[in-house]
């Protein structure tokens, strides 16, 4: 694992793992990595794979959570043949995290301290257009439609008229520069800021024969990257106890305890949305600052700093992870393993609004920020409580025979039987208030506010309750090295589907043969050349739940008034519903090559290539319901999905002499997920959490696929659907095409957009793929470096479409000829926003965001190697970059964002005002002892 | 002997282990925090669910909302195609959805749509698609209405089968007419707005047998007469009273609001059905019977002092937002952004030089306000809405954000009865008998004007009085949108329709005072794609799209 500058796993994990997509989608403090193993095999539970701790399995803690400097290693299970054994969750792939232990011996420890600066990435430039169109007097003041000059009125913050833009005039042109009564604002400079990444560790370890220890204390503190924008401040206590009790019998006890605080609030969709001659630093004469100076600053424009001063977030995490494993080896034959793993989760939100109405701003144009729960101004303080356990146990008998060894026959046949139960619980506690009407005195509690309410509905204010159990049985039979299969099955319990419910059984079952194991390899002398040749398939089935009351039918009830009510689900459970089941089978070949046999150049290189072919069967969804039904949606199983990759991990030892050594790792991944059959032959619409974007799921299309009205670059293109030209050809006369490629009117000079809506292609990259290189000279220095590469991706820019909503973006200063006039014609951008749609979904904002991204390097000197110091094993200052170089053609601020929710299914690809990720310099010391 | 222990100890731990968590009862979860639909059969459950459904789920619930452009009561399509309100969003396409189709100032400048697609008709058709999903302006009226329709379909067939505690003839009646005029409700609605509908009793399924809205307007009715035959038996007992206000949120019931008698109720019956004719008939198709039902239905409508269905906010937002709930408080405020519905400069003109209603609830601005122009600037306008009114005693107030402060009327009121009578008498000839009924609403309202009775106005006079009277007194209440239409403004300028005469105020901040509007909007409305796309029609069914606008 290399050293991240956030202390996260998720982090590290990037580039990595060979097949899988691992992206940093967000740039926020805290925000976890997306991560898609393996295909997409589900749609409502989205992409997020098993994680395991030492065996145990995590429930609600999530990954970025744990200490990454208490992680040895980190196992990557992604085949449904592989994760079949781990559950009934575990279609989606497995992460297992093991845990550092005490190594027996003198008591070591170790402490490390590091500092990093971090800086929000721009790497396609975005930037507001420095010139605008506005009506302006003699003396280039922006004057109103009186021909008045703008002020801004420092009382209220308001500014005394409107501007006069007719943004989709012909003549109208942006070209004229900010600097009389309007100055230019770099927003980007007011709200983004260098922020501060600390970590500290002390870890004590050791051990004795019959025991071993590792306890280690760290702490992560990461600012957001923008100005008031919070930070993120993690402790987390780490304990790994081993102990023989007596011949055989081991218990280790694992403990993990960390304690989040989550300060991290900023408004960055109002530093893009805001016209730049607003100075959103003015105070008004009570010292206050103003939400909204009028319309003339944009439709949605809005003070970062208003938000900044009125709302305060605070979210509170404790995570306990506790997991006990007893392991007892009868002197033969048998081995029994019991673990028992407990998460626990207390995770509080207070979200607080404070009382608006003393701002003179607000009393003058009424914008204020409203409470999440009561639309109005006068304050709200929003408390979120969730109190989640998990608990997970796994029992184990493992039988293995040896015939040779155990039963002198000259048979090399081992054998190994598994036979496992296990069973999970979780329990959600939701519990989620809220006070309104806050005084305007200070300080008070949410006790003086005017209302207090706790919130309906499950999602807010509920019991969460999930059940899962079932056994393993599995036989593995090994014929010396040269060739072995398996096969068994798993039968699952849930609660989903209630008491006295069938179990669903699911089969799995792999096997290997060893070319290399035959007796004529090492003969020939092909064993000179290439070292190891293994062959290998395997098959499994895993299923994947509904949610815990997806099948049970209910009515949600609140209060109206002085009533207690009920009323109709708008999504409908649905008691028909069954499990999902996704299949995988895939074929590999794993081999070494000594390419230059006895030089030292390129030795051991080990390939390991996979190809793989999934599909999933009664996926769930909620699938639209006619309205005239009365149901909104009701849950079905509604899709077939199918995908398919090939992934390959190369590493070799590419120099190595006595003094240098040079390590290279290649991970290649190319992946691909479409849907094979929809319920009734229809389509599905998916809202995307990124905003205006919708995604529609028909057979026979990719996943994450969107559909839009595309633009022309010939005057006569052809409509695929009717054939004919998409502009009848009385009327192309009235098109051209303008200086930038695309079609415009000529008498409006606004861009043509089809009627018709189009599918904008496959949304999956063409591949991931990532090199790893480690240098070390000697003992004492070492050098490395990431580089990550992601090709075909592609990103919806929805950013840029609000950007040219007001004339905002930089484009609009972009000059274009149509019929040899030149000029920053507003026309074309604004048309590109509003044409057919108004901040429709337009092929003209679906832009290629592959990329090449130096995701990490670093140098570090090891002083105590260097200078043989006495009593220190380890004394290394070690700098890291990461994100320092990208290369892209995408234009917004960073390829790698995505704005849909965290591992969804298909809302993966759009770029809605979503912080980016971070340039990141840190400079680190490890000390042991 | 002590690794023996050991070993016992351990196997023993795990048998305890596993034996204690493969119990098939742990699976017995079910959903712990929410009722089933069982629980309807009880007197209690069915009250909740008689309240909760039908302003939750008919006025509120979607799967697809948009806050912005309001939930059912807030939603202000009908005020837009009527030109009451203007709108700069671009939510669902409520900015492009009102413009006109063309506007000719006073100088014979024509200013176009600057939108795109340039007519109502084209941008309807576009978007009238499943996968726009919530972005389909024709989805909210059907969806919210369908919605109501099933829960009252879903009371209905629950009713049978509940224990009431006491008195379960009066009871179970108070919750069939509830369930049938809040069906008569949803019907008059889709018959009014759309070009087909389907008729559906059955809860939480359909049919896809469309047909016409004339069909789906005579269902309306043989609602109305199931209801009416139910009041028949009731009488205005203690029971009846106090189990009908089981049904209506507590804090409605205030102003208007209260249960309505037997006899009430009849009379709200007989002005809806005076509503469903005249709404959907245009004002030249209308017959002297047409007109002599609207005065038999009118006279035996709702009378002053009548209770009738209001929806109120509170300060917790239980049914709706103070700030944000319906179109009067939507329309509130500052145009520079507080007001998500602009007042149009039309709506200002139809008031009557010294109308208290007027003085009461508007401000000048100090300068126009100029909307974004790439919307179309029709909007534009010097006018504020104020809430809470003006302070003028004793006149109506049509928007005030404090909790709980304004009275909504979902359905028909008072004034709206007088005003169809007066309508017909005028068209039936009895001039001054309709000028008299208009008075009485404007002073019913404070409105302060001159009488007109025995003003000796010509027909067409008093019809424009009536037709601007309406304008004004019954502000979003819902109505406008059938208005428009039935006097034929909303068609093309080329065909008699638009409006001339009218006030703009171009995106130069220029007062026009003769302009003419050409709307070109649609008259009934497709069925939107997203019922078609799950429910198609079978064959026989009537036409889901009005073809006249494809």
């Amino acid at each position: 694992m290399p050293q991240a500058p956030t202390a996260s796993l998720d982090q590290a994990l990037v580039g990595k793992v060979a097949g899988a997509q691992i992206s940093s989608v967000s740039g926020d403090p805290g925000a976890q990595v997306q991560i898609l193993l393996r295909g997409i095999n589900t749609i409502q539970r989205g992409t997020t794979p098993m994680i395991l701790v030492d065996g145990v399995q995590m429930g609600p803690t999530a990954l970025n959570t744990l200490d990454l400097a208490s992680v040895e290693s980190v196992e990557i299970v992604q085949g449904a043949a592989a994760a079949t054994i781990y559950g009934a969750q575990g279609a989606n792939g497995v992460i297992q995290v093991i845990t550092k232990k005490g190594k027996p011996g003198k008591v070591q420890i170790d402490f490390s301290t590091s500092i990093a600066t971090n800086e929000f990435l721009n790497v396609g430039n975005l930037r507001k257009a420095d010139m605008h169109a506005f009506a302006t007097d003699a003396n280039n003041n922006v004057v109103t439609s009186g021909g008045v000059p703008i002020t801004l009125d420092n009382t209220d913050l308001t500014w005394s008229g409107g501007i006069v833009y007719n943004a989709l005039d012909p003549n109208s042109n942006a070209n004229k520069p900010y600097g009389a009564n309007f100055k230019y604002y770099d927003h980007f400079d007011q709200f983004f800021a260098t922020a501060k990444t600390t970590n500290n560790l002390l870890r004590l370890s050791g051990g004795k024969e019959k025991f071993d220890f590792s306890v280690s204390v760290s702490n992560n503190r990461q600012e957001a990257a923008v100005k008031n924008g919070g930070y993120v401040d993690r402790s987390n206590f780490t304990s790994n106890l081993g102990f023989e009790i007596t011949k055989g019998l081991t218990l280790r006890s694992i403990t993990q305890l960390a304690y989040t605080k989550n300060t991290v609030n900023h408004y960055i969709y109002g530093v893009f949305n805001s016209r730049p001659f607003v100075n959103f630093d003015e105070k008004d004469v009570d010292g206050d600052y103003g939400a909204n100076y009028g319309g003339a600053g944009g439709v949605n424009g809005y003070n970062p700093n208003y938000f900044n001063q009125y709302t305060d977030d605070l979210v509170r995490t404790i995570d306990v992870i506790q997991s006990f494993d007893v392991t007892y080896k009868f002197p033969k034959f048998v081995e029994i393993n019991s673990k028992f793993g407990l998460n626990y989760q207390n995770r509080e939100r207070i979200f607080t609004i404070l009382n608006q109405t003393e701002n003179n701003n607000n009393q003058a144009v009424a914008y204020y920020w409203a409470g999440n729960f009561v639309d109005d101004e006068t304050g709200e303080i929003d408390n979120y409580r969730t109190e989640t356990s998990f608990r997970n146990s796994v029992t184990k008998a493992t039988i293995n025979f040896d015939l040779e060894k155990d039963f002198n026959l000259s048979l090399p046949i081992k054998t190994s039987t598994l036979v496992l139960f296990d069973f999970r619980k979780n329990v959600e506690n939701r519990y989620t208030t809220y006070a309104q009407g806050l005084p305007t005195y200070t300080p008070y509690t949410p006790a003086n506010a005017n209302n207090f309410r706790v919130v309906q509905g499950t999602d807010f204010t509920g019991r969460i309750p999930f059940v899962t159990y079932g056994y393993l049985v599995n036989q593995r039979v090994e014929y010396g090295d040269l060739f072995g299969f398996s096969a068994g099955f798993r039968t699952d319990y849930s609660s989903a589907f209630g008491e006295g419910s069938k179990p669903f059984t699911f089969p799995r079952g792999d096997a290997f043969f060893r070319f290399s194991g035959l007796s004529f390899w090492d003969d020939s002398g092909i064993s000179n050349s290439i070292l190891d040749l293994k062959i290998r398939a395997a098959y499994g089935e895993a299923g994947i739940q509904p949610f815990a009351f997806d099948r049970y039918v209910t009515l949600p009830a609140g209060t109206v008034g002085g009533s207690s009510i009920f009323k109709a689900p708008v999504t409908s459970a649905n008691s028909g519903l069954n499990v999902e089941v996704s299949k995988e089978t895939e074929v590999g070949l794993d081999v070494v090559i000594n390419a230059l046999d006895n030089t030292a150049w390129l030795n051991n290189i080990t390939l390991s290539a996979t190809y793989w072919d999934r599909s999933s069967d009664d996926v769930i969804y909620e699938v639209d319901a006619a309205p005239s039904t009365g149901v909104g949606n009701i849950k079905t199983n509604a899709f077939g999905l199918a995908s398919n990759g090939f992934q390959f991990s190369l590493s070799t030892k590419a120099y190595h002499s006595d003094d240098f050594t040079w390590n290279l790792t290649t991970n290649f991944g190319k992946a691909t997920s479409e849907i094979t059959s929809v319920k009734g032959d229809g389509e599905i619409v998916v809202l995307s959490a990124a905003g205006s974007t919708n995604y529609v799921l028909r057979a026979g299309e990719k996943v994450g696929q969107l559909y839009g009205y595309k633009i022309l670059t010939r005057v006569d293109e052809i409509n695929p659907l009717t054939g004919q030209p998409f502009i009848p050809a009385n009327e192309q006369g009235n098109y051209t095409v303008a200086s930038n490629g695309y079609v415009v009117e000529r008498a409006t000079k606004q861009p043509y957009f089809t009627a018709d809506l189009f599918s904008f292609g496959d949304p999956n990259p063409n591949f991931n793929m990532s090199f790893i290189n480690d240098f070390t000279y000697k003992d004492w220095l070492s050098f490395g470096f990431q580089l990550d590469v992601v090709s075909g991706n592609r990103l919806y820019n929805q950013t840029k479409e609000w950007m040219y909503r007001d004339g905002i973006h930089s484009d609009y200063n972009n000059p274009i000829t149509i019929d040899g006039e030149t000029g920053n014609w507003t026309a074309f951008y604004r048309g590109a926003y509003a044409q057919r749609a108004f901040n429709g979904t337009k092929d003209y904002f679906y832009e290629d965001a592959s990329f090449w991204r130096l995701r990490n390097v670093n140098v570090a000197v090891d002083f105590a190697k260097l200078f043989k110091l006495k009593g220190f094993r380890q004394l290394q200052l070690a700098f890291t970059g990461r994100n320092i170089w990208t290369k892209t053609n995408y234009s917004g601020l960073d390829p790698e964002i995505s704005s849909g929710s965290l591992n969804s299914a298909w809302d993966r690809g759009t770029d809605h005002n979503t912080m980016p990720n971070l340039k990141t310099y840190q400079i680190g010391l490890n000390i042991g002892l | 002997m002590k690794n023996i222990l050991n070993q016992k100890s351990l196997l023993a731990l795990i048998a305890a282990m596993v034996i204690s968590f493969s119990c098939q009862d742990q699976l017995d979860v079910k959903n712990p925090n929410e009722p089933t639909i069982e629980s309807l059969n009880s007197e209690n459950g069915i009250v909740n669910f008689a309240q909760g459904s039908v302003y939750l789920n008919g006025f509120v619930d979607l799967k697809y909302v948009d806050g912005v452009l309001g939930r059912f009561l807030g939603n202000g399509y009908h005020d837009l195609w009527a030109d009451v309100v203007g709108a700069e969003a671009a939510n669902v396409f409520m900015n492009q959805i009102g413009a006109p189709f063309n506007v000719i100032l006073d100088d014979d400048s024509e200013v176009p749509n600057p939108g795109s697609p340039r007519s109502q008709a084209e941008l309807i058709k576009n978007n009238n698609v499943n996968a726009n999903a919530g972005n389909n302006p024709l989805f909210y009226d059907w969806a919210y209405m369908y919605s109501l329709n099933n829960v009252c379909n879903v009371i209905l067939n629950s009713v049978e089968s509940v224990e009431f505690v006491s008195d379960a003839d009066t009871k179970r009646n108070v919750l069939k007419a509830w369930a049938h005029w809040w069906k008569a409700f949803a019907y008059s609605r889709i018959g009014s707005v759309y070009v087909a509908g389907v008729i559906n009793d059955e809860p939480n399924v359909t049919n896809g047998n469309y047909v016409t809205n004339a069909q789906i307007l005579d269902e309306a009715n043989r609602q109305l007469d199931l209801l009416e035959d139910i009041l028949e038996t009731q009488t205005n007992t203690p029971v009846y009273t106090e189990f009908l206000g089981r049904l209506i949120p507590d804090f409605f019931q205030q102003g208007k609001g209260n249960p309505l008698s037997p006899d009430e109720w009849k009379r709200n019956i007989n002005t809806l059905r005076a509503r469903i004719l005249l709404a959907n008939k245009r004002v030249e198709d209308m017959t002297n019977a047409d007109w002599n039902q609207i005065i038999t239905f009118t006279t035996n409508g709702i009378q002053e002092g009548d209770n009738v269905f209001t929806v109120r906010s509170n300060s917790t937002g239980d049914i709706i937002s103070a700030n944000t709930g319906t179109i009067a408080t939507k329309s509130t405020g500052d145009p520079n952004g507080e007001a998500t519905y602009k007042i149009s400069e039309r709506l200002v003109s139809d008031f009557r030089a010294g109308d208290q209603r007027f003085d009461n609830n508007f401000i000048e601005l100090d300068e126009p306000w100029i909307g974004e122009s790439a919307r179309g600037n029709s909007f534009n306008t010097r006018w504020q809405l104020v809430d809470g009114g003006n302070g003028i005693d004793d006149v109506i107030v049509y928007g005030d954000k404090t909790p709980g402060a304004t009275e909504t009327y979902v359905s028909v009121t008072y004034e709206e009865n007088l005003l169809m009578r007066a309508e017909a008498n005028i068209y039936l000839g009895n001039i001054n008998a309709g000028l008299q009924l208009i008075d009485e609403v404007r002073d019913y309202q404070g409105a302060g004007l001159a009488a007109l009775d025995g003003s000796g106005l010509s027909q067409n006079q008093a019809v424009e009085e009536l037709r601007s009277e309406r304008r004004v007194a019954l502000l979003f209440r819902y109505v406008s949108f059938y208005d428009a239409r039935r006097y034929g403004i909303l068609d093309p300028l080329s065909e008699g329709g638009g409006r001339t005469g009218a006030i703009v105020i171009d995106r130069d901040g220029n007062l026009n005072i003769n302009a003419t509007i050409d709307y070109q909007f649609m008259d009934y409305f497709h069925v939107p794609d997203n019922e078609l796309k799950y429910n198609p029609p079978v064959s026989g069914s009537a036409p889901v799209v009005n073809s006249k606008f494809m």
